[in-house]
């Protein structure tokens, strides 16, 4: 990396671009409420309304301009309306569309003007139709607002002597690009919008397939070298990290701006090129933490490539994540969709399957809560003295009731209007009709979170009290009751002693698979929700690992206290695919051993093993090298989706003392990653507490 | 049926040989060199380590058969990587036996023996037969040095050295850079004489002192007292092996 980027880099972390932030948000509630308009009007109003006050950011050293300078989203209805508005209904975390990709070719291969023509055709057609005519309104208000933004961008960076800026502007978003600078100039532009109009996880989809043109073709005329182009990419990430304070997130980091790489094309064939290994090294170059990387493989994927992806995974970034192409396509096909959709699919925020423009899917409508469904099954059990067999009944009763109050709940969702995002997507304007009122895919995602605690508080019971009786049923109720006070040689037993999830011991393994069938048993016997989707059943625990053991507001599932995996009341739980925490463990070849035996063609809404590795691993090329057979061994074993992080347990001990000296530390904490030092102590003493491979 | 007791199964074990492999860390060594790395290899009985991360036993007995079992079950992955089992220590040597039984009940695969050399003719033999590459430690050349520093003779090591060439196996020679110790021109050169021209060496590790080791001791309950100045920097004269036409690293 050159100077002049490492200075850039420098200065947006610095936060030096924040200073040029407006104090306040702006207020159209009362416009909104003047003219009595409707949601989805209000919501055009929002965008446009937003775009009028951005100010103009030329800053001298930029090619690739917008800084945001809003720092808020403003309210579209006072407290009152928008209970009444929503009441009796179930909104999906904040409220609006949230953790969807866009279609960024319909963008880049139209432009702006391109999409409103689309619209007004079919305003024309659909004179009849109300309700497509508001949202074709809504829509084009929106179109116009971007399109004037850059018109004042093509203004300023004349008025600033930048005529290179300028004739971009004058082409870009408007029109389809020519160049890869205007490509990113067009995208960076119009993604920034979607986060201003109040969406958040505003992912970017297959970057490596919808950019690869432009680049090529001007690698073509010698226009751009790899260098020249690597330096463009750097100048397009580094401009993605700005605003990271300002977007929504449980934790500072948790954006979702996760970019897809890799994978095959409609036909099949591999769809790596140049671009693929361009974003790796640059984003390894960088180091920071946006946007962060998904690599889809397959069994035969380039070694090379993924030595490539190790020196990524080397500088700690905790990316890239890879998915597993070998499993996901025709688990996705088996479940309805299209195989040229399949093939195309990306990562959403965290680990999400999902399609780029044909997907309003909600992928995380909440957590089925394994230790829970355990806990009460062992409990209750044990109290009756029944047997082994009625117990795992009660657990799969137990899961499929909290799959069904899940479903239940967002059988009731209310989905907001998003006519700016919808132009991004497949047959909106096309159709006239909104994202909210649905896509080409429809589905729910649950997760099954932390299970490794859970199965392993089941095989524990299973071994010792129904198998060796070394433990009687009365002992573990007290001890567990007790919180394991006066009761730690029997602690110790359960945690150290007893089969364990990760080890590809036979007995907990047994149990995990039984765990995620009857998980997606329940969402099968769910069957359709409203929205005319099925509940996709996956791995992930995202924030649960601390929540369903501390608690947490608003949280729906019940707090669980002590388990019989010798776990304390209070501590964390183990993240997404992970051994249980301070359990003995045999290694990452056990590891992924363990959780390849989980049927993927049915738990096919992603949540990766997660695993830590010491950063003396990664010392020498040939221990790179070996590295990158790891992850090969992950797609050979069928695994689904691995997240493989280095780390070093003294560096992260020493920027909790000290984190002054710390200040660019990442860490990857579920599906995501951030700064260390930016996160609560709570998060950072669970990776703490993982386990680290040397 | 044999027993033997290991103090750990380190998989993806990414310095000890080539490709992906699980290393087998027999318990119990002969030797007490001041800089071992691996202290709590050097007793053959159980023992408690206690570390900032929590109390754990180190020392675990298995059959020949459990062993093997639980290495069968991964050799179609470290066959597929290039790899396969290395047996270290502690000492395998002392475990002839026991080491010897559980390679004969392993699937075909890569095997690799790393050991200090420190072991009855016989033994060396049984183990060398059965591997297909070793990595052979050497410390130091002379011989009172040797025992001063690592408690044995060295006459059985340089013996099994020669024997090691004869028998035709491919061997690599990895030598510990300790601080004035082994690192010393002196004793390199005697090494690059003893190596000369031997036709199985593959080539020659150099491994910099790990400064990490001390902790293990307090770990493990036992004394840490290094007659050497562990900060003393490094400056091996790879030289000195180039010269004689041996390929040299430094791990």
């Amino acid at each position: 990396m050159n100077e002049r980027l490492i200075a850039m880099k420098n200065r947006v972390r610095d936060g030096e671009h924040r200073s040029l932030r407006q104090d306040n948000s702006i207020d159209i509630l009362p416009e909104c409420e003047t003219l009595q308009l409707s949601w989805s009007r209000r919501v055009a109003r929002l965008v446009r309304r937003q775009c009028e006050a951005e100010s103009v950011i030329i800053a001298p050293e930029e090619r690739i301009v917008f800084t945001r300078t809003l720092p808020g989203v403003p309210a579209i209805y006072s407290p009152e309306e928008w209970a009444k508005l929503t009441a009796g209904q179930t909104l999906h975390e904040l409220g609006s569309v949230s953790n969807i990709c866009a279609d960024w070719r319909l963008l880049l291969s139209q432009g702006l003007v391109g999409r409103k023509q689309v619209a007004l055709a079919t305003r024309v057609r659909l004179a009849n139709d109300q309700k497509a005519i508001e949202f074709l309104d809504s829509a084009v208000e929106t179109i116009d607002a971007v399109l004037e933004l850059a018109n004042r961008y093509a203004a300023g960076a004349r008025g600033n002597g930048r005529e290179e800026i300028a004739t971009i502007f004058d082409h870009v978003p408007s029109y389809p690009a020519r160049t890869f600078h205007e490509a990113l100039q067009s995208l960076r532009l119009c993604h920034a919008v979607v986060w201003l109009s109040g969406h958040y996880h505003v992912g970017l989809g297959r970057f490596d397939q919808y950019m690869w043109p432009y680049l090529a073709s001007e690698f073509q005329t010698g226009h751009l070298t790899i260098e020249t182009a690597e330096e463009l990419l750097a100048e397009f990430f580094i401009a993605m990290n700005k605003d990271s304070d300002l977007y929504p997130g449980v934790q500072q980091g948790d954006n979702g701006q996760s970019l897809t790489l890799g994978g095959v094309t409609p036909d099949g064939v591999s769809a790596v090129n140049e671009l693929t290994r361009m974003v790796l090294r640059v984003s390894r170059d960088l180091a920071l933490i946006d946007p962060k990387i998904n690599l889809r493989i397959s069994a035969q994927t380039d070694l090379d490539l993924l030595v490539l992806a190790t020196e990524l995974t080397r500088i700690g970034l905790g990316f890239p994540q890879y998915s597993n192409d070998d499993v996901i396509i025709p688990a996705l096909v088996s479940h309805g969709y299209a195989l040229e959709d399949a093939r195309d699919y990306v990562v959403a925020a965290c680990w999400e399957f999902i399609i780029p423009g044909r997907g309003m899917e909600v992928v995380n409508i909440g957590a089925v809560s394994f230790p829970a469904a355990v806990d009460q099954a062992i409990r209750v059990s044990l109290a009756n003295q029944e047997d082994f067999e009625a117990m795992l009944g009660r657990v799969s009763k137990n899961i499929n009731e909290q799959v069904h109050q899940l479903g239940e709940a967002y059988s009731r969702l209310v989905v907001p209007p998003a006519p700016y995002y919808s132009v991004f997507m497949q047959g909106c304007l096309e159709y006239g009709k909104d994202l909210s009122d649905g896509l080409k895919y429809n589905n729910f995602g649950i997760h099954g979170a932390c299970v490794a605690n859970a199965v392993d508080a089941l095989a524990a019971v299973k071994q010792f009290i129904y198998e060796e009786g070394s433990l009687s049923s009365a002992d573990l109720l007290s001890a567990l009751d007790a919180n394991f006070v006066g009761y730690e040689p029997l602690r110790r037993k359960l945690a150290e002693e007893a089969s364990k999830v990760g080890n590809n011991t036979a007995t907990a393994d047994e149990l995990m698979v039984k765990l995620f069938d009857d998980l997606a048993d329940a969402c099968e016997m769910y069957g359709r929700t409203p929205r005319g989707g099925i509940l996709r059943p996956g791995s992930g625990s995202a924030m649960y690992y601390i929540w369903l053991a501390t608690g947490h507001t608003g949280m729906r599932e019940p707090v669980v206290g002590a388990t019989a995996d010798g776990r304390r009341s209070g501590e964390p739980f183990s993240a997404n695919l992970s051994p249980s925490l301070g359990i003995p463990v045999r290694g990452p070849i056990s590891m992924l051993q363990s959780f390849a035996k989980i049927d993927y063609r049915r738990i096919f809404n992603g949540g990766p093993i997660t695993m830590e590795l010491s950063d003396s691993v990664f010392r020498n090329p040939e221990s790179i090298r070996k590295t990158a057979m790891l992850v090969r061994t992950f797609a050979q074993l069928g695994c689904q989706q691995l997240q493989l992080n280095s780390l070093s347990r003294e560096t992260l001990l020493d920027a909790k003392q000290h984190p002054e000296n710390h200040k660019n530390l990442i860490v990857r904490v579920w599906g995501w990653s951030g700064y260390f030092c930016e996160l609560a102590p709570e998060y950072q003493d669970q990776i703490i507490a993982r386990h680290y491979f040397e | 049926m044999t027993k033997g007791i290991i103090f750990d199964l380190k998989e993806l074990a990414i310095h000890d040989g080539p490709g992906i492999r699980t290393t087998v860390f027999l318990k119990g060594c002969p030797m007490s060199c001041q800089w071992c790395h691996n202290p709590e290899g050097q007793s053959r009985q159980p023992q408690v380590i206690r570390s900032p991360v929590g109390e754990r036993m180190a020392g675990k007995v298995y059959t020949a058969v459990e062993l093997a079992a639980l290495l069968n079950q991964q050799v179609g992955i470290l066959r597929a990587n290039e790899g396969g089992i290395t047996f270290s220590g502690g000492e395998p040597l002392l475990q002839a036996d026991f080491v010897a039984e559980v390679i004969d009940l392993l699937d075909e695969m890569h095997v690799l023996l790393d050991t200090s050399g420190y072991g009855e003719e016989q033994d060396f033999r049984k183990l060398v037969d059965r591997s297909d590459l070793v990595f052979f430690d050497l410390k130091l050349m002379d011989g009172i040095a040797h025992r001063h520093y690592t408690g044995c003779d060295n006459t059985m090591i340089l013996s099994n050295l020669q024997l090691l060439n004869k028998m035709g196996k491919p061997f690599v020679v990895r030598v510990p850079l300790v601080p004035g110790v082994t690192e010393t021109y002196q004793n390199l050169n005697g090494i690059v004489q003893t190596l000369r021209g031997m036709s199985g060496l593959l080539r020659v590790d150099l491994l910099p002192y790990n400064k990490a080791a001390g902790a293990k001791y307090r770990y493990a309950g036992m004394e840490f007292k290094p007659e050497y100045n562990e900060s003393q920097v490094l400056n091996p004269d790879t030289a000195l092996f180039e010269q004689a036409g041996i390929k040299v690293t430094i791990v």
